[in-house]
């Protein structure tokens, strides 16, 4: 570790706290304000309240986004999460085309997502495709494909070749070594690799505001309210989608740290 | 079991990996019950002998035999032998328990059978209280037996280790030979353990395989090979050595003379018949061990010159002089000899006579 003088720690956890709350605390402005009323423009900071949530729980437009986003994220996930690693492991395989295949999996997320999305809208229209949340599925599974398939590909490549001939040379075939030894070693990552697809899914605008149909995702909704001005129980919501949010990343740090370094610190 | 019968046979194996051949020929017949150890340098092609018996690559030509039977196209899956990896391959996932049962649980062995089999493949290998660890929390020498006790437990015709001990301390390594040493004579299942390491091969081995180049050298007990090797690959290799060029000379009964820098050399030709067989004349070395090297007193008879002591190392019970001898200083000769309390006898820089006894010489061809 670096010694640091005294004087010059004090300054770098002064100069860390400020980033800290200049960087945080807008987020907390609508968490704390969620539980105080809003009267003509102006938070009333006198009478604590939980009406907004009430008010939330009763706003049926705000309420179908959430589950239009919550489907959508959730099959996204599994699409994702199954093609993902299918390619991973064709990849790994070292057939023929991987580098063309590493390319068409990353180009979608590279892209930017109005070309992204415009693309797709020509797809579906040329195809005959309705709109609906099903092409928004499809739209999000492309492009949180990327992130998937290469969390995956990233634990194949750090498993141990010899766990796989390990395996082989006490009798397994390879369907029992597939399921025995390889998804089990996968596992974990294909965890990590749902949440960040399922983080990606939940806030993506771009994409779905062109090929969704008549029903819209939560920050579709959101953005389409900003004209109108919103209201408090918006701030109950992203309160609500904060804290899953912080939830979300805790159990993506979970996954993500390979199980060795976990047990070994325990 | 019987040693005289042979378990395993590879018959002019080859194996090139794309145009790169690493393997020119192989023959060797593995007995059953024996322990027998691969050496040889790094890129000696011995680990790839060790993947085409276990069947993790296919052979370019050539065939296995197993009993007689030809096993060259036989699945890795379905031979009857368990490997010994130099990672140890242990399963993360899976327990100690879960890491030894795994031969029996894809073969759908009766749940309760396993548990049983498994309590006593870890009692042979000292670590009964470690069924619930995960692999992380053992130390090295603790994944080495798990992994012992993993290919042991199907009871495999021939069990391949391949370098296990070369990621341990050298004390650890010393404890795990003599303990593989043990379990084999237990379990009394042939052995082919590959290393690089020539005093490991020594300790462990009923018969040593030594390798160069994609080449068989020798192949022979460690005795055969301390004292009669057939090449000058096998004479440097194993064990420490003193090497002299010269050429053949004549034969007189299981003694042939070699004419060196150092002068006429006579060396035991014993049960060697391609020695005495060979042309007078031909290139050769006469090859001594250092402890075969002695300072010459006034009876000596044997093969006698003399050498200027360059160096003098003390290694704990015995001492090692480095001498250039026959006035060529490239020509170094060592000689061993038991340390003394009171100081070595001998000084650098002076000249010594010496000598070695005709039986305690052997001959190698160039």
């Amino acid at each position: 570790m670096i010694v640091v003088p005294r004087l010059s720690t004090i300054l770098l956890a002064a100069v860390t706290g400020v980033v800290a709350v200049l960087l945080y605390s807008p987020l907390f402005v609508p968490i704390v304000s969620s539980f105080f009323p809003v009267a003509r423009g102006e938070v009333d900071w006198s009478s604590p309240t939980v009406s907004t949530y009430v008010a939330l729980a009763g706003n049926h437009e705000i309420l179908a986004a959430l589950r239009a986003t919550l489907v959508v994220g959730l099959c996204t996930v599994v699409l994702a999460v199954v093609s993902g690693t299918l390619l991973a492991l064709y990849y790994h395989g070292r057939r023929a085309g991987r580098s063309l295949l590493q390319f068409i999996v990353f180009l979608p997320f590279l892209t930017p997502p109005i070309i992204s999305g415009l693309a797709l809208l020509i797809f579906f229209r040329e195809i005959g495709l309705e709109r609906s949340l099903l092409t928004v599925i499809v739209g999000h599974t492309v492009f949180v494909l990327a992130i998937v398939y290469r969390t995956v590909l990233t634990r194949l490549q750090s498993m141990s070749r010899t766990l796989v001939e390990a395996s082989y040379d006490l009798g397994a075939t390879k369907w029992q070594t597939f399921w025995r030894v390889i998804l089990p070693n996968l596992s974990s990552a294909m965890a990590g690799g749902a949440i960040l697809a399922f983080a990606l899914s939940f806030d993506e605008t771009m994409i779905t505001i062109l090929v969704t149909g008549t029903q819209t995702t939560l920050p579709v909704r959101l953005w389409a309210m900003m004209r109108l001005g919103f209201s408090p129980d918006i701030n109950a919501l992203v309160a609500l989608i904060l804290m899953f949010t912080v939830l979300l990343c805790a159990l993506a740090a979970r996954f993500l740290v390979p199980r060795q370094i976990a047990t070994q610190r325990s | 079991m019987n040693q005289n019968c042979d378990l395993l046979t590879l018959r002019s194996v080859s194996k090139s990996y794309g145009t790169v051949p690493v393997l020119y020929d192989i023959d060797l017949a593995i007995r059953d019950g024996e322990f027998l150890t691969v050496l040889g340098p790094s890129g000696s092609g011995k680990t790839t002998v060790l993947r085409l018996i276990g069947g993790l690559e296919p052979l370019t030509s050539g065939e296995i035999r197993l009993d007689g039977q030809d096993i060259s196209d036989m699945p890795i899956n379905r031979r009857p032998f368990n490997t010994v990896f130099q990672d140890y391959a242990l399963f993360p996932h899976l327990t100690v328990a879960g890491n030894v049962g795994y031969g029996l649980s894809v073969r759908h062995v009766a749940r309760k059978e396993i548990a049983e089999r498994v309590a006593k493949a870890l009692e042979l290998v000292q670590l009964g209280r470690f069924t619930e660890r995960f692999p992380a929390q053992l130390s090295g020498g603790q994944r080495q037996r798990v992994a012992l006790a993993r290919a042991l437990i199907c009871q495999p015709r021939l069990v391949l280790l391949d370098e296990p001990l070369a990621a341990l301390d050298l004390e650890l390594r010393r404890q795990m030979q003599e303990f593989l040493k043990s379990i084999q004579r237990e379990v009394k299942t042939t052995f082919l353990f590959v290393t690089h390491d020539q005093e490991e091969a020594i300790g462990m081995a009923d018969r040593i395989c030594v390798m160069e180049a994609g080449h068989i050298r020798q192949l022979g007990t460690p005795h055969e090979l301390y004292y009669k090797p057939n090449c000058e690959f096998v004479a440097r290799f194993f064990g420490e050595n003193n090497l002299v060029a010269g050429t053949l000379g004549e034969t007189r009964g299981e003694f042939r003379a070699i004419e060196t820098a150092l002068g006429r050399l006579v060396c035991s030709v014993a049960d060697q018949p391609h020695l005495k067989a060979a042309a007078t004349g031909a290139r050769g070395f006469a090859a001594f061990r250092p402890e075969a090297l002695h300072l010459a007193g006034d009876g000596d008879a044997g093969n006698r010159f003399s050498g200027a002591i360059a160096d003098l190392a003390f290694a704990g019970s015995s001492t090692v002089a480095t001498i250039t001898a026959g006035g060529d200083a490239a020509q170094r000769l060592r000689l061993r000899f038991p340390s003394r309390m009171d100081g070595s006898v001998l000084r650098a820089g002076e000249t010594v006579a010496l000598s070695f006894a005709p039986h305690e010489g052997h001959l190698v061809l160039a």
